[in-house]
């Protein structure tokens, strides 16, 4: 009686860690949306106020962002463009998208608004330069505001899912 | 003449085909070279002092047929690579068709111009790239001195340097306002305080904010401000003796001469014309010259070599500047 006592919580907390784990996944793309939104801001002031070059640019705001794989993204577009082994910085952006693609809990469509904020990149006057950054950022506004309704109203469901279909298990198996 | 060698400064911009070709390129002909000229197409070409030379992948070559040919993705590359990727951060360079490069040198460029409300918005689909290189020859207006600074009253006269293009005249104003800022312990003659105003940063080859070339240890340089502003806010900020400004046109800055003249400092500037007559066909200068603002007007040629100096002139009316050939320096 013991052992499947024992038995009978492990798979429960088997189910409820992986839960848990889709719970984390969808706090982890509301939270990294929210950080690129913040990056292309800062991106977006280092353009707009003191013309800082991408490359140092880039660097900044990967000092400035928080969330350590949104980071990260910033960091390897920047290296990439110190480098010069990319022709533009759009094909330095783009490869710092496919090198970040597994390692951040964003889905598909986020991935192609960020691939698409490489159109143009570094090769616009200032006031373009904005507006294509702050029409990314808009895209991943409304992809964050979706995500978030998304995370709410799976939560509970992910946490009860957990529960019940480990109790299931259990049922099941007793 | 001192001549650094500029490849050190320009080759990290260039695409490796063209930066071999520079790269195996004599000292001799280094030393040479004035302009670097790449236009979509076309053989790569060195302007020197004695002519064009054509570039091929094995050298200098006779004839234009086997030179190497520029192609357009490499006038784009050269202009990523100057602008770090990211024209925004010089785009207001790039809309008077030139970016200073470091060592003092310069890249003007030439392609289709995009127009918001009738003015430059941007230029974009290069087609030639002209990389002109900075030349700073110490002690080339060491023969203009005696024109420019009145030893006796021991204050520099205002002065207006004029020739056509390319006959030195940036070169000798730059040194001038090095030798007027440095002084002369031996002869005698005093530091004075120099302002530059460096519109397009040719004078003292600002990149990212520093002087690349030599201006003198007591000069301020104000880079890539308009000159007529450039001009009254030195005054008002760094109290300049000498206010020191290239390429004077505009009725604005005409009028910000006046200005400066007036409060005591004293202007050394240039002007593109062959001569006087010439000159004076251009309204804003004739005023300051029938004014009598400028006391000396000096020409130069590339006669014999750039920097030559055809003449000076003194005068307080038009028809004296016509006239009045200056004989006796003060």
């Amino acid at each position: 009686m013991f052992v499947k006592c024992i038995g009978a919580l492990c798979i429960l907390s088997a189910s409820m860690w992986w839960s848990n784990l889709q719970i984390a996944k969808l706090k982890a793309r509301v939270q990294q949306l929210e950080a690129f939104r913040l990056g292309l801001r800062l991106l977006a002031a280092e353009v707009g106020y003191t013309a800082t070059p991408l490359p140092r640019a880039l660097g900044q705001v990967a000092k400035q962002t928080e969330a350590e794989g949104v980071s990260a993204f910033f960091h390897v577009v920047s290296h990439n463009l110190q480098e010069e082994k990319f022709s533009d910085a759009a094909a330095a952006w783009l490869a710092a998208v496919e090198t970040m693609r597994g390692r951040l809990q964003l889905e598909a469509k986020d991935w192609m608004v960020l691939s698409r904020a490489a159109a143009g990149l570094g090769g616009l006057g200032r006031d373009d330069q904005l507006k294509q950054l702050a029409a990314t950022e808009a895209l991943l506004a409304a992809h964050a505001a979706e995500a978030a309704a998304n995370f709410t109203g799976s939560e509970k469901m992910w946490r009860y899912l957990g529960v019940l279909s480990g109790m299931a298990v259990v049922i099941l198996l007793l | 003449m001192m001549v650094k060698d500029w490849r050190k400064h320009i080759l990290p911009f260039l695409p490796p085909p063209v930066q071999s070709i520079l790269t195996a390129l004599e000292p001799a002909a280094v030393c040479r070279v004035e302009e670097i000229r790449l236009r979509a197409g076309q053989p790569l070409i060195l302007e020197t002092n004695e002519g064009e030379i054509f570039l091929g992948p094995e050298g200098l070559v006779a004839d234009p047929g086997p030179a190497y040919r520029v192609t357009r993705e490499d006038l784009h590359q050269i202009l990523l690579q100057m602008t770090e990727f990211s024209l925004y951060a010089r785009d207001e360079e790039l809309k008077r068709g030139y970016l200073a490069l470091p060592g003092g040198h310069r890249a003007g460029f030439a392609g289709r111009v995009v127009l918001e409300q009738g003015q430059v918005k941007l230029l974009r689909d290069l087609n030639s790239i002209n990389l002109r290189l900075a030349r700073e020859v110490k002690g080339a207006a060491l023969g203009l001195l005696p024109h420019v600074y009145c030893r006796e009253k021991k204050r520099v006269r205002h002065t207006l340097i004029v020739s056509a293009p390319q006959a030195g005249k940036t070169t000798m104003l730059r040194d001038l306002a090095r030798l007027l800022s440095d002084g002369d312990e031996r002869s005698g003659r005093p530091g004075f305080k120099v302002g530059i105003v460096d519109e397009r940063s040719e004078l003292a080859g600002c990149y990212q904010g520093k002087p690349q070339l030599d201006v003198g240890m007591r000069t301020d340089v104000l880079d890539g401000c308009p000159k007529a502003e450039g001009m009254m806010m030195l005054v008002r900020s760094m109290s300049p003796q000498v206010v020191v400004t290239d390429e004077l046109g505009r009725p604005e800055d005409v009028q910000a001469v006046e200005e400066v003249v007036n409060t005591g400092a004293s202007v050394l500037t240039t002007a593109h014309a062959y001569n006087v007559r010439e000159l004076i066909r251009r309204p804003s200068l004739a005023y300051l010259l029938e004014n009598g603002l400028f006391e000396r007007v000096i020409i130069l040629s590339r006669r014999q070599g750039p920097g030559t100096i055809e003449m000076t002139y003194a005068g307080t009316s038009l028809a004296e500047w016509l006239q009045t050939e200056e004989g006796n320096v003060c």
